[in-house]
């Protein structure tokens, strides 16, 4: 399986787990630390032996929330880290991401969901969308999110993700869930498309020759700490900016707008397909950054479609966001399958033959 | 043009990388293709599964299908399971040494063939899987057994490399076995 893994303009059949890991490597990821969790243990597997042959770092770190710490202290000497894990364990890690985004560290961490909450299983779902999106560490800070739908996105937005945490200083998650990181596709590994970011104003590299430098996240004083909210959110506002990243179709003269992230999109989009030829005016708008959110656009869109459907494996938690950006202005619906594979295409058909008719 | 096929058989006979391999033939055919397992507590005892999807057209396939257009069985619990889901029209595969002839549907096409036997005869009970490939290649006309050749060299692992040639047999006499004995 590795074998064909190599830097290669020829497609290659690739599990959404080994691509991921493979393009941390071209992205020049130079630290892995991780534990292992089902359905992502293929990237540490891959990782393991990688990166010791190409002398880079691998810890299989004694815990998750020793691995997210372990990346925290790489990021910090300017050195591309990453982790990887699943649901209950990026639970363990919250604690860290929070701490990662006010010390402004580029941590990517890459999350397989699976079935929750708590042990769960091993189902594939996308029930850590809040997780992600809003988290569980403490105070007003962001991640951003990149959400794949084919085994090639995991490839390319991999690649994004590492730019994107460099770029904005940011911790930054590829969300992907357990039915991508098991499928395998024909991917291309082309080269790592995006410039090298200099981090050689702040990184920790041994203060020869200049002062010392210090990264943490204690402000003992109010004002210190409001200044410094307003700059993280000024940052923020920049990152949903220029960021935001969607796919559309067919959406302009829909009634109605199906939403839908990850693999479930799949199946959005070819029931989309065959709603078109029952006459049916179906479009579908698939985020593809989950913060920064397409909140702008879907607002506008809200002005023509008569009804926005979201299509997810949870019990509801993107339909929050398209809540808050159609802002009442049109009903907002929900298709959903609690884990598991996503709701098959004529599933999701049948409902929007119904709402269409109501 | 998409067509979608499911591999079942007990953990054991092969069925992951009889798709990987299948999956593998339609790379190099230019199709656009997806595999993904059976996945969850279903792993653990019974049978495996994986389903391959296939397409021209589109560059993303659906998953999850609720019908199938080919179903290869290699055992009869896998036969009995998936039989509802075989479109109408279409196939269902199975290995008759382990699996009763009944044909209780009469909208879909059967086709019995004692895959395990053969691989028997062959001299390596595992080559059941590959061997089924051979079947599905002459049954759907999708593939051929040289893109399946040139497949299983991509997949096969170097150690196991010296299989390559036995497996390359059990693709021949999978393709070359009388459809007329198949589908008595």
């Amino acid at each position: 399986m590795t074998e064909c893994l190599t830097k290669t303009s020829k497609k290659v059949l690739t599990k959404g787990n080994y691509a991921i890991a493979n393009a941390a490597v071209l992205a020049g990821c130079e630290c892995y630390f991780g534990y292992p969790i089902t359905p992502q243990s293929e990237i540490g597997e891959f990782m393991s032996g990688k990166m010791q042959e190409l002398k880079r770092a691998y810890v299989s770190a004694e815990s998750e929330l020793a691995a997210i710490n372990m990346v925290l202290g790489a990021c910090s000497t300017g050195a591309k880290a990453m982790t990887s894990s699943s649901s209950c364990a990026v639970a363990l890690m919250q604690e860290a991401l929070s701490y990662a985004a006010a010390d402004e560290l580029p941590v990517v961490l890459v999350s397989v969901m699976r079935a929750g909450p708590g042990l769960g299983n091993i189902y594939p779902s996308q029930g850590d969308y809040n997780q992600a999106t809003i988290g569980g560490g403490d105070g007003d800070y962001k991640l951003i999110v990149l959400a794949p739908a084919t085994v090639q996105e995991c490839v390319d937005l991999t690649y994004k993700a590492f730019y994107l945490a460099q770029k904005y200083k940011n911790p930054t998650v590829l969300l992907a869930d357990g039915l991508l990181g098991q499928m395998m596709e024909p991917v291309e590994f082309k080269e790592y498309p995006y410039p090298e970011v200099d981090n050689s104003d702040w990184a920790l590299t041994g203060a020869k020759g200049r002062p010392g430098r210090i990264i943490r996240s204690y402000a003992p004083l109010a004002d210190n700490q409001c200044e410094f909210l307003k700059k993280l959110h000024a940052k923020y506002k920049l990152i949903e900016e220029n960021e935001t990243e969607w796919e559309e179709i067919n959406t302009e003269d829909a009634d109605i707008i199906l939403v839908s992230f990850g693999s479930p999109a799949r199946n959005a989009k070819s029931a989309m397909k065959e709603c078109r030829k029952l006459g049916i005016k179906v479009g579908l708008l698939r985020p593809i950054t989950l913060f920064p959110f397409p909140s702008k656009r879907i607002s506008e869109l809200a002005d023509t479609a008569k009804k926005f459907i979201s299509v997810e494996i949870n019990m509801g938690q993107m339909i929050r966001d398209i809540k808050l950006a159609v802002n009442g202005k049109v009903p907002v619906e929900l298709i959903n399958r609690p884990v598991g594979n996503p709701p098959s295409v004529e599933e999701i058909v049948e409902r929007i033959k119904k709402e269409s008719e109501e | 043009m998409e067509k979608n096929f499911i591999i079942a058989g007990f953990g054991g006979q092969g069925v992951l990388l009889a798709g990987e391999v299948l999956a593998n033939a339609f790379m190099l055919d230019n199709k656009n293709v997806t595999w993904y397992p059976s996945y969850g507590a279903e792993m653990r005892g019974g049978t495996v599964n994986c389903e391959i999807v296939m397409n021209d057209s589109e560059d993303v396939s659906s998953v999850n299908k609720a019908e199938t257009d080919f179903i290869v069985a290699l055992n009869q619990a896998s036969f009995d399971r998936f039989l509802p889901k075989v479109k109408k029209g279409g196939w269902m595969i199975a290995n008759s040494s382990l699996v009763t002839e009944a044909k209780t549907r009469s909208d879909i096409n059967y086709m019995f063939v004692p895959m395990t036997k053969l691989a028997d005869d062959l001299g390596n009970t595992k080559m059941t899987n590959i061997l089924s490939l051979g079947v599905l290649a002459k049954a759907s006309g999708l593939t051929d057994p040289k893109l399946l050749e040139n497949a299983l060299d991509q997949v096969l692992p170097p150690h196991r490399k010296n299989l390559l040639p036995l497996n390359c047999k059990a693709l021949k006499i999978g393709y070359e076995y009388d459809l007329s004995l198949a589908r008595a």
